[in-house]
């Protein structure tokens, strides 16, 4: 049998170059409410006029083109995992910094699926078709990042 | 910036968004880099000398751009840290969002010494931005050994040396007229 020695290689030198944008961008008729919604702990879906609900609302029904009904409805706060996917190690953009699912989610009254982060524990709690809600962080600015979701049996 | 200035207030409507873009880049150095990095840290200034047109280049790049032609360490030449203005320009600092400058800066072009070797973007010091003039005579500010490092040294080759030369001061000899720097900046 050979024997392989496996002797630790140094790492050749290397430079790091980070680049920063720093933008601020403006979030127009639909998203900034949608968003104010959130810090207000409300989540909100545009109404198209064949009677369906986007969530998150956009300013068009991507269906038909056609411009939505202008007040956002309320929707959730709970809803129904659609499909999901597993992050075993979260990066250090992710919503969260444990593992987590990323869902799509149909929140009550939406007809469209919202992508967001569901704190399960572990990938057992995971099941299409779970009932999960949606659980608020304490200091809210208006974003994304106000909400994540959780499953319904442990809010 | 900071979250603060754009954060909305405690109940208005929410009309923007902080969107921090943030891209980090890895990059191996190469091993002409490589070796032009460890002797900055020794205090020596080296570039190659294009066997076929005779150009130094400094940071070495392995190759001459002109006579597209390999070089190697055999080419390499310890170049002099005293050098000559070519040309300048004065940076008024904008206060943008990483900028770490708040008065006016100079970046210069110097040819080096003896053989040559073009030095771009580098700090003058130890002048008035206003004193300083093409055809000026400077050396190089070492840093102390202990205190070199290599961090800004990167494959692009924009003639860095930060990290080990602090910058460049005036030496006091009489100018180069400008006559004699024609065709050497570049």
């Amino acid at each position: 049998m050979e024997c392989v020695l496996l002797r630790p290689v140094p790492e050749p030198p290397r430079t790091t170059h980070t680049i920063e944008f720093p933008y601020t961008r403006t979030l127009g008729p639909v998203i900034g409410p949608f968003l104010t919604g959130l810090r207000d702990q409300r989540i909100l879906g545009a109404r198209t006029p064949n009677g369906g609900v986007l969530v998150p609302p956009l300013e068009w029904d991507p269906a038909t083109g056609e411009a939505i009904e202008p007040d956002l409805v309320e929707v959730g706060p709970g809803g129904t995992v659609e499909t999901w996917a597993w992050v075993t190690q979260p990066s250090r953009k992710h919503p969260l910094d444990h593992p987590f699912a990323f869902a799509l989610i149909r929140l009550d009254g939406a007809s469209t699926g919202l992508l967001h982060a569901v704190d399960a524990g572990s990938m057992d709690q995971m099941r299409t078709g779970m009932r999960v809600t949606a659980r608020w962080k304490d200091e809210r600015i208006g974003h994304m990042t106000d909400v994540v979701f959780v499953p319904e049996a442990a809010a | 910036m900071s979250a603060a200035d754009t954060a909305p207030a405690e109940d208005g409507p929410v009309t923007m968004m902080d969107y921090f873009m943030q891209l980090e880049y890895h990059e191996l150095l190469c091993p002409v880099v490589r070796r032009y990095a460890s002797q900055l840290l020794e205090g020596r200034l080296v570039g190659h000398k294009c066997p076929s047109c005779g150009l130094v280049y400094v940071p070495p790049r392995g190759y001459c751009p002109i006579c597209v032609v390999e070089t190697t360490d055999a080419d390499e030449i310890v170049l002099a840290d005293k050098g000559t203005v070519t040309n300048y320009t004065v940076v008024t600092p904008v206060q943008y969002y990483g900028q770490e400058e708040t008065e006016p800066f100079v970046r210069a072009s110097i040819l080096l010494d003896g053989e040559g070797g073009m030095m771009n973007l580098q700090d003058i010091v130890d002048v008035p931005v206003d004193d300083v003039h093409v055809g000026m005579r400077v050396e190089a500010v070492w840093k102390p050994p202990g205190e070199r490092n290599v961090d800004e040294i990167s494959n692009r080759s924009w003639g860095s040396a930060e990290g080990c030369i602090d910058g460049w001061r005036p030496t006091g000899d009489p100018d180069v007229p400008a006559e004699q720097l024609r065709d050497k900046a570049f």
